[in-house]
């Protein structure tokens, strides 16, 4: 006997998990889209990019047990502080091993580094799962039979905002000029009178920040641990993957099909395979449009 | 030439006699040594001659295990020397099976791209290992090996892992000094010129790609055995992929010597020097990989090489990021 109401639950839940897909996506969108300007402007796979995004939720656990900042509030410094830091570690390292080495040697050196930040990670937050608890988040707003989480809500908004300002700074502002024009031609923005290695210091430290600020927002909607980085880093990469390289609209709308493909997946395949049916669709996807849905934002010139 | 036959007999001599002077846990850092000495080298037949970095060659220990485990099972073979030859020979062929089908899609995408999506493919292939419940990744499986009478199985799996490395070698050097390495070596250095000039790219990759498969398949499976007992996450594991990769580059990436070397150093430093840091074990691996590559761009052999060699093999020749 068939419930008469049965289609119209299944279309609520298909609703339910569409909007959850949304918001999660959302959330994905901001924590890849500092991997996807680094590997767009400079060439580099940045494994050190989940360490970011978990440094991020660590500073901003830190700002709300100790100084009481609301997690939200504390992506500003977090992100500040995370720029002098992307920066120095830029210039710093990755550009010597790249100089002395290859491309590909940026690989192995932030996946060094990847390895020490975790250990030093677990050394002095040990290795437990942590989240940031203000004291809104077990609140929720219902529509109907539709409910959402104010704090998912919240980190949703504040991820548009931040992709809206990356794209604000990148195609209205001098700084993002000066960024495009390294990535598309760096001899001849050299030859304009730009000053390369410092903007690619610059553009890595900017990558670096909005990582850490999406740290700082994910650390209030989903549990974190040192060993959670990889798991980052390989989103970005399925971020950039699916939307493209470059740009924060390629981010919003390949973090907002992966969280659209986790959330029906757990919801009606298992949630056990989110994973695999993720790198299939990475796989699948490189395979037949490996330069993302939006293409390369700036890949006029290559 | 006689003194190569010398050096070869020497190192055969001193491998049977080995395990006389050591004890158990140093048999079985020894033990491991080959076998991650054998997995670099199969690795680099691809990675480093031919410069299409994989970082999810694990899935073929995977495959290798599961392949194997599930073959002697439906069969209903008995445990013996016998069942043992057949399991790993099934899953090195399996791997070989599996490989040359998505070698053509896969080695379509070059560097970066290819290096995420052998990563994604180990990936897909460990969930699915621990989620379909027919593969029983998540209960695991068994695999008996039969010891001949009075061997520990320390020693015992010390001879069949000195073995597989003996023999992974041989390939390497046959497939090293073959038209078919120069083949795999033209692609690293210029895959469209390569294919411009005549080099039948597309077929000696795929080549590459299966005998690299076959050689990871069968130390996979024989892993299998010495653990006797495992699951999806004891064969599917990332660090197996991307030690593979360290050691070749430590050592030096694209010789023959520089994978062994690289084994050899990073499992002196973490097994022995490090072994009873435990907590700082990644600091420690993080800091070796960086002053690696920093110090030492064309790895340890790059040192003895010399410039005919610097020219030849290097980090800077492989693995173009895109």
């Amino acid at each position: 006997m068939r419930d008469p109401n049965f289609s119209d639950r299944q279309a609520m839940l298909i609703i339910q998990t569409a909007l959850n897909g949304l918001v999660l996506g959302g959330v994905y969108s901001l924590a890849a889209v500092g991997f996807s300007l680094i590997f767009g402007a400079l060439g580099i796979v940045n494994l050190t990019h989940g360490i970011f995004v978990i440094c991020g939720a660590y500073a901003a656990m830190v700002l709300f047990h100790v100084f009481g900042i609301d997690p939200f509030l504390a992506t500003v410094p977090v992100a500040i502080a995370f720029f002098f830091i992307g920066y120095a570690y830029q210039r710093g390292l990755i550009q010597v091993a790249i100089s002395r080495a290859s491309l590909v040697a940026s690989l192995l050196v932030t996946f060094g580094v990847a390895l020490i930040m975790r250990n030093l990670l677990q050394l002095v937050f040990s290795p437990d799962v942590r989240t940031i608890t203000p004291s809104y988040s077990f609140s929720s707003l219902t529509f109907g039979s539709l409910r959402i989480d104010i704090v998912r809500l919240i980190a949703v908004l504040v991820s548009i905002v931040f992709l809206l300002l990356m794209a604000l700074v990148l195609s209205k502002t001098a700084f993002g000029r000066r960024i495009r024009a390294t990535a598309q031609q760096p001899l001849a923005a050299n030859l304009s009178g730009v000053n390369v290695p410092h903007v690619l210091g610059q553009t890595f430290g900017l990558g670096a920040a909005f990582a850490a600020a999406s740290g700082a927002v994910l650390g209030i909607v989903q549990p974190f641990s040192p060993s959670s980085e990889d798991f980052w880093t390989l989103n970005a990469f399925i971020v950039v993957v699916l939307g493209g390289v470059g740009s924060p609209s390629g981010a919003l709308l390949g973090g907002i099909l992966l969280g659209l493909i986790s959330s029906f997946t757990a919801q009606f395949i298992g949630p056990s395979y989110t994973n695999a049916v993720m790198f299939l669709v990475l796989v699948i996807m490189l395979l037949i449009r490996p330069q993302g849905l939006l293409g390369s934002a700036f890949g006029e010139s290559r | 030439m006689t003194m190569r036959i010398f050096l070869l007999l020497g190192t055969l001599i001193v491998i049977v006699l080995l395990p006389q002077f050591l004890a158990p846990f140093h048999i079985r850092v020894v033990q491991l040594f080959f076998f991650t000495a054998a997995l670099a080298l199969a690795w680099n037949v691809m990675g480093g001659l031919a410069g299409y970095w994989s970082f999810g060659h694990t899935v073929f220990i995977g495959i290798g295990a599961f392949a194997a485990a599930h073959f002697v099972a439906k069969l209903g073979l008995p445990a013996g020397p016998l069942q043992m030859i057949a399991g790993i020979v099934f899953g090195a062929l399996f791997c070989g099976i599996v490989a040359a089908i998505i070698a053509y899609p896969i080695l379509r995408l070059r560097g970066i791209y290819f290096a995420i999506a052998m990563l994604g493919i180990g990936q897909v292939a460990a969930e699915l290992a621990n989620n379909v419940g027919w593969f029983q990744g998540d209960v695991g499986l068994f695999l008996e090996t039969a010891l001949p009478d009075g061997v520990e199985p320390e020693r015992f799996f010390y001879y069949v892992f000195a073995g597989l490395f003996l023999f992974t070698w041989m390939v390497s050097l046959v497939v090293m000094r073959s038209r078919f390495g120069y083949g795999l070596l033209a692609i690293r250095e210029d895959e469209d010129t390569a294919k411009m000039l005549g080099v039948p790219t597309e077929q000696i990759k795929a080549f590459g790609f299966t005998i690299s498969a076959v050689l990871v398949g069968m130390l996979g499976a024989t892993y299998a055995y010495s653990l006797g007992y495992f699951t999806a996450s004891s064969v599917f594991r990332i660090d197996f992929s991307l030690n593979m990769i360290i050691y070749c580059l430590i050592g030096g990436i694209g010789t023959l010597a520089g994978p062994v070397v690289g084994a050899a150093l990073m499992l002196l430093l973490t097994q022995i020097i490090l072994g009873q840091l435990l907590e700082l074990h990644l600091l420690a691996t993080g800091l070796v990989v960086i002053l690696i590559v920093l110090t030492l761009p064309n790895g340890v052999m790059g040192l003895v090489g010399g410039e005919a060699f610097r020219r030849r093999f290097s980090m800077r020749a492989g693995g173009k990021a895109r």
